[in-house]
């Protein structure tokens, strides 16, 4: 039966579907293994506090409660610190103080969940209150109490300093600039809530030694590698652990961390010898694991009279927590805000970014963005509207004005970039179009007239993703390369295994097609997998959109030796020579005769049963693709929002997004992870933070509080694409699966700030809650009464 | 979380009378509901426990209360009070001024200052309740002292008191302030304590 | 004490002993190992949960197993009837409304309930309808499409 090959830019139906929609998925709670113990966590109520005594004795008289694990259990082995990604070190259980609210204090392991709760509920700890520090600023000042007491010569907060671009010629660029304009803004902490939260199931078997882990990991190799590295002295070598990410329930940045729950629950299961499943609930997740943000941002920018962009300067305060849990990558402590210039031609730039312990959860992760890209796209996408609010120019003109021309790409940019492919102006022309620019703005002067409040947000940016190159890019020193294994079985079906994750984007799909588009099989003949350590090959797993710009290019390149191969085979069965074959998507056959052919699947079959003498047997391939470079998606959005005034409710009317991503794979799942994106970009835009009274009680920390956005709130997304391919990319493709996270924010809050800039308004900081906007309108005299 | 109030109330009685009660810690103490002193450890500090129940979570708080300063002259009092539930609900302080002043016709006004400070799970999730939280709390006291207060002086009450320590219930009250929160409160709790 | 509680679950009938405090998504996930219905809050806000009971959507985590006794319940598991999709779950599929997959099957039951008392709404109010369960993947978007898909296939079919 011959099935469609559906290779590149097919809208193909996902193949992981079928088990999704019939309740069929496998997510790590799904898991359950004869003689399973759970977790249940005791959490600190304080901030910061010594621990004066733990009491479990209560907990453990429960029947059914077999073991309270504490620091001190912990501490005979030297588990209760761990290595954060970053090099810094994180209490997996305290032996001496908290440090911020919902940390982990003890856990308690019973037969049952409820059992483990009721065990949680009955440890007696005794604390005693510590002065508390949740103002990054006053961290800093002199005189504040030192958190990480741990550390012997720790005597401040600031965990790292980092500078790039060039100072001086900035500093001078803002001497003889005509306008310099100047703008603090905070980007508040936020949680990526991925609808599933973290767990695990870990069993440990005693007379193999060897211990499986189920675990909602979007990097399950990375993390078998740092167990081994931590746990390597009390006899778990790497080749006996193996981690298992099965169905995830959605990532965002939020399960790249190791978190204590994971480590307290293996070695509860290496402990006991018996599986443990710790599965933390919504109040946790927000409470506990990893944050995205919270960095306070001066930015300026020195201009020409006429809105040429000159220079950029930024300074970031980024609040840590208690310890520098980030995940970037290694060389990068800011991850790479340093694409914080955009879309625009600077001549200099230069940026530096604090890093300051508080007691609050460590972190900082990404909220389905490229490490801290979000972050500097909110800065400069705001900071030329301030530009354009202070020159009175059209933000869409001032743009134009100031983007770096099609033709001056690769471009390398004043922070030491170097952007693969870009089109900016065709990109924001097309959104200017298709929501009607000109004829909004004369809406908006009218509406003006009459006292209503409407506004117009342009946000036009660019993403760097894919990372990235082993020279600069590394996590704890494994370079930031992936993989893929493809093996085509005699009857010419093929499995093809990947280093990275899928977590909802559709890899089994998007890879398939890859594979289907460079061998042409066809898509349902390729399964793909990942998320096994036993058998996928090694790779940093996704997140930053870097599945396809790497593991994707794998996939191509593991095709391509294939194809090399089966070309050796093909000349062997036509009886030719190699040169005289023609590849033609499936098939090889020999030039001018296209009849003499011999398609992928007669290929296979012969590569076991027929191959030529002096060959190896079988057609399987595996590559490690390492980047040249990263990839630079883009776009420009344009919001439209009309504000009540009598309560303050920010709606957004229209939202345009014009994407360009590069080549694209799977449309329909390109368009899909724009929705999403464009989604978890309203939300902090207008929703979501997470803030903490002066005593580090979090406020914000249940979805009682922490507003999700729902079906009702969400506007209708309208979508549309330009096409620059990547130049270095082997299918010319971008990633996609952040860039409207990215994007969004910015276009949203120019729009809320453009609707009031009559007023005076040039700033608004996010989420732009109704509760804010109406104290502004109060404010400036026009919020109608109620 | 933070909850400044001052609150004043008056009782028909002496000044003298009304200070010989206020000044004494222990019968304070039996006026805030489900305040209970337990041991006294010099004529100064007492510890105690305090119990507050908000939907299905009781929390028991041990703690200390200590009087920092006592004027007989001006008639003021000021008492610290720290306590913290073992089972990791929370913690909380308070400091308490409490200051009287002589009115006509025998009676006197007492004016009541608390700073309280609070962490934990009620900090977390009762920020928007603590207010009315902490004008029940002042309600039953203030009833209590009148009641009691009176009861001592054998001048009979209007107001009836609870004889026993009753925790301080937010229940009840928090139903009233909003039945769709409650559910929703109610959910979260009863989520935590059943499910995780 | 435990409770002997009876239950019809997607047509089958099932009897078990449970603890009084144990929610009905715990029951259905745990003692009946039917795993495709999601927990995803604590404060019942999230809907990953929702299944069917009695006819009416409701959030099982907000549910005591023996409320439910003497109930009919309805899962994702139950949606398909011998190998052939729901046209829910047709919709889905066909339109891309869904990514992880974990607010899918309670995203599902409450179409599914929507549908059976509206049998053509609005985008509006599906939107409404779907606003108890969250997804953070898909945007919205392409969910609504799936049950406008659903309603029409539903409605071609009846005729
Ligand atoms: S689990 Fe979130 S509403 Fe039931
Ligand atoms: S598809 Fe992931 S939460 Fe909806």
């Amino acid at each position: 039966m011959a099935t469609e090959i559906q290779g590149m830019g097919h809208s193909v139906k996902r193949k992981e579907d079928p088990r999704f929609i019939q309740g069929k998925g496998n997510y790590v709670d799904d898991v359950k293994l004869p003689g399973m113990l759970y977790l249940d966590i005791v959490r600190s109520p304080y901030a910061h506090a010594k621990i004066k005594k733990i009491d479990t004795s209560k907990a453990t008289a429960i029947p059914g409660v077999l073991a309270v694990v504490t620091g001190e259990m912990l501490k005979q082995y030297n588990l209760h610190w761990m290595p954060t990604l970053m090099s810094d070190t994180q209490m997996v259980l305290p032996v001496e103080k908290v440090m911020y609210q919902s940390q982990e204090v003890a856990g308690v392991i019973a037969t049952d969940r409820y059992i483990a709760a009721d065990g949680a509920a009955a440890v007696e700890v005794e604390y005693e209150p510590l002065p508390v520090v949740v103002d990054p600023k006053k961290a800093l000042e002199l005189g504040a109490p030192i958190l990480r007491t741990d550390k012997k010569d720790k005597k401040d907060n600031l965990i790292f300093h980092w500078e790039v671009g060039n100072k001086a010629a900035t500093e001078t660029a803002f001497k003889e600039a005509d306008v310099t304009v100047k703008q603090d803004m905070y980007l508040p902490r936020i949680h990526v809530c991925s609808i599933e939260t973290c767990g695990c199931v870990a069993s440990f078997d005693k007379i193999s030694g060897k211990l499986t882990v189920w675990m909602t990991t979007q990097a399950p190799h990375a993390i078998r590698t740092v167990f081994a590295l931590v746990a390597g002295h009390v006899g778990l070598s790497e080749q006996k652990i193996q981690i298992i990410s099965p169905d995830i329930g959605g990532g965002f940045g939020g399960k790249v961390p190791v978190y204590p729950g994971y480590v307290i629950a293996v070695a509860a299961s290496v402990l006991i010898g018996k599986p443990v499943k710790w599965i933390e609930d919504r109040m946790e997740n927000i409470q506990a694991d990893s944050f995205a943000r919270d960095y306070h941002i001066t930015a300026e920018i020195a201009a020409k009279k006429d809105g040429t962009m000159q220079a950029l300067r930024i300074k970031t305060i980024a609040d840590h927590g208690y310890a520098d849990a980030a995940a970037n990558p290694s060389k990068f402590p800011a991850g790479l805000f340093s694409i914080a210039t955009g879309s625009y031609d600077f001549k200099t730039a230069f940026a530096e970014v604090d890093g300051v312990y508080t007691n609050k959860p460590p972190g900082g992760i990404a909220y389905r963005c490229s490490f801290r890209v979000t972050e500097a796209v909110h800065t400069i996408e705001r900071m030329v509207d301030v530009l354009a609010h202070d020159l009175k120019m059209d933000p869409a003109e001032l743009r134009m004005k100031n983007f770096i021309p099609a033709n001056k790409f690769p471009y390398k940019s004043a922070l030491g970039w170097e952007y693969d492919s870009g089109n900016y102006e065709a990109a924001l022309q097309k959104a200017k179009v298709i929501i009607g620019y000109d004829a909004l703005r004369k809406e908006q002067a009218e509406k003006r007239k009459k006292g209503e409040l409407m506004g117009i947000g342009i946000s036009s940016f660019t993403e760097i993703v894919g990372a990235g190159p082993s020279h600069t890019f590394d996590i704890l020193g494994i370079k930031m390369f992936d993989s893929c294994e493809i093996r085509i079985h005699p009857t010419g079906k093929a499995v093809a295994r990947f280093g990275t994750k899928s977590q909802g984007q559709g890899h089994e799909t998007t890879y398939a097609q890859i594979v289907a588009e460079e061998l042409g099989i066809p898509v349902d003949d390729i399964q793909v997998e990942e998320g096994d350590t036993d058998t996928a090959p090694y790779g940093l797993g996704t997140y930053a959109s870097r599945s396809t710009p790497t593991a994707g290019a794998a996939g191509a390149m593991a095709s391509r030796k294939i194809r090399d191969k089966a070309k050796k085979i093909a000349a062997y069965l036509l009886e030719c020579s190699e040169a005289d074959l023609v590849w033609e998507r499936g098939k090889f056959y020999v030039q001018g005769a296209p009849q003499k052919a011999k398609t992928i699947q007669e290929i296979a079959f012969a590569a076991y049963t027929n191959h030529p003498q002096g060959m190896e047997a079988g057609l399987e391939a595996v590559s490690y693709y390492d980047p040249p470079n990263l990839t630079f998606p883009f776009g420009s959005y344009i919001c439209v929002v009309d504000i009540d005034r009598g309560t303050g409710e920010v709606k957004v009317r229209r939202f345009v997004a014009v994407d360009d991503c590069g080549n694209i794979i799977n449309p329909m799942i390109v368009e899909g992870q724009i929705h999403g994106g464009l989604t978890m970009g309203l939300a902090p835009a207008l929703y979501e933070a997470i803030n903490y009274d002066e005593e580090g009680n979090i406020q914000g920390g249940s979805f009682m509080d922490y507003l999700l956005p729902t079906a009702v709130e969400t506007p209708k997304w309208e979508t549309d694409k330009t096409c620059t391919p990547s130049p270095h990319h082997p299918l010319g493709a971008k990633g996609v699966g952040e860039s409207a996270t990215v994007g969004a924010p910015p276009a949203i809050v120019n729009a809320v700030v453009d609707a009031l800039a009559h007023l005076g308004v040039r700033h608004i900081d996010i989420p732009m809650t109704p509760w804010k906007v109406w104290q502004i309108l109060k404010e400036k005299g026009v919020a109608a009464e109620r | 979380m933070h909850a400044t109030s001052t609150k004043q109330f008056q009782v028909k009685q002496p000044i003298e009378k009304v200070w010989a009660f206020l000044s004494d810690l222990k019968k304070v103490a039996s006026c805030l509901p489900g305040a209970q002193i337990t041991e006294a450890i010099d004529d100064r500090t007492y510890k105690g426990t305090i119990t507050v129940k908000v939907g299905p979570i009781t929390s028991q708080f041990n703690g200390e209360v200590k009087i920092e300063r006592l004027d007989n002259q001006i008639h003021e009092i000021e008492l610290l009070g720290k306590g913290q539930d073992p089972r990791g609900s929370g913690g909380a302080t308070m400091k308490m001024v409490g200051k009287l002043r002589s009115l006509t016709e025998g009676r006197t006004e007492v004016t009541g200052t608390t700073e309280i400070t609070v962490t934990g799970r009620l900090a977390q999730f009762g920020s928007r309740m603590m207010d009315d939280v902490s004008n029940h709390v002042f309600e039953q006291f203030t009833r209590s002292f009148q009641a009691k207060l009176a009861q001592e002086n054998g001048t009979g009450s209007e107001v009836a008191f609870a004889p026993t320590p009753q925790p301080v219930n937010a229940l009840p009250l928090v139903l009233s302030v909003t039945g769709k929160v409650i559910g929703r409160f109610f959910g979260r709790i009863l989520g935590k304590s059943t499910s995780s | 004490m435990n409770h002997r509680i009876q239950m019809t679950v997607n047509g089958v009938k099932n009897e078990a002993d449970v603890q009084p405090r144990m929610l009905l998504v715990h029951f259905v996930r745990e003692v009946l190992n039917l795993t495709g219905t999601h927990i995803g809050c604590d404060t019942t806000n999230c809907g990953a949960c929702t299944i069917v009971l009695n006819g009416r959507a409701v959030k099982s985590c907000t549910v005591l197993a023996v409320q439910a006794d003497g109930g009919d319940v309805l899962t994702v598991e139950g949606l398909a009837k011998n190998g052939t999709l729901h046209p829910i779950q047709e919709g889905f599929w066909e339109k891309h409304g869904l990514q992880c997959g974990f607010c899918t099957p309670g995203m599902m039951m409450s179409a599914y309930t929507l549908l059976k008392n509206n049998s053509h709404p609005s985008e509006e109010e599906i939107r409404w309808g779907i606003s108890g369960n969250l997804c953070r993947c898909t945007g919205y978007v392409n969910i609504v499409k799936a049950i406008r898909y659903a309603a029409e296939k539903i409605a071609t079919e009846k005729k």
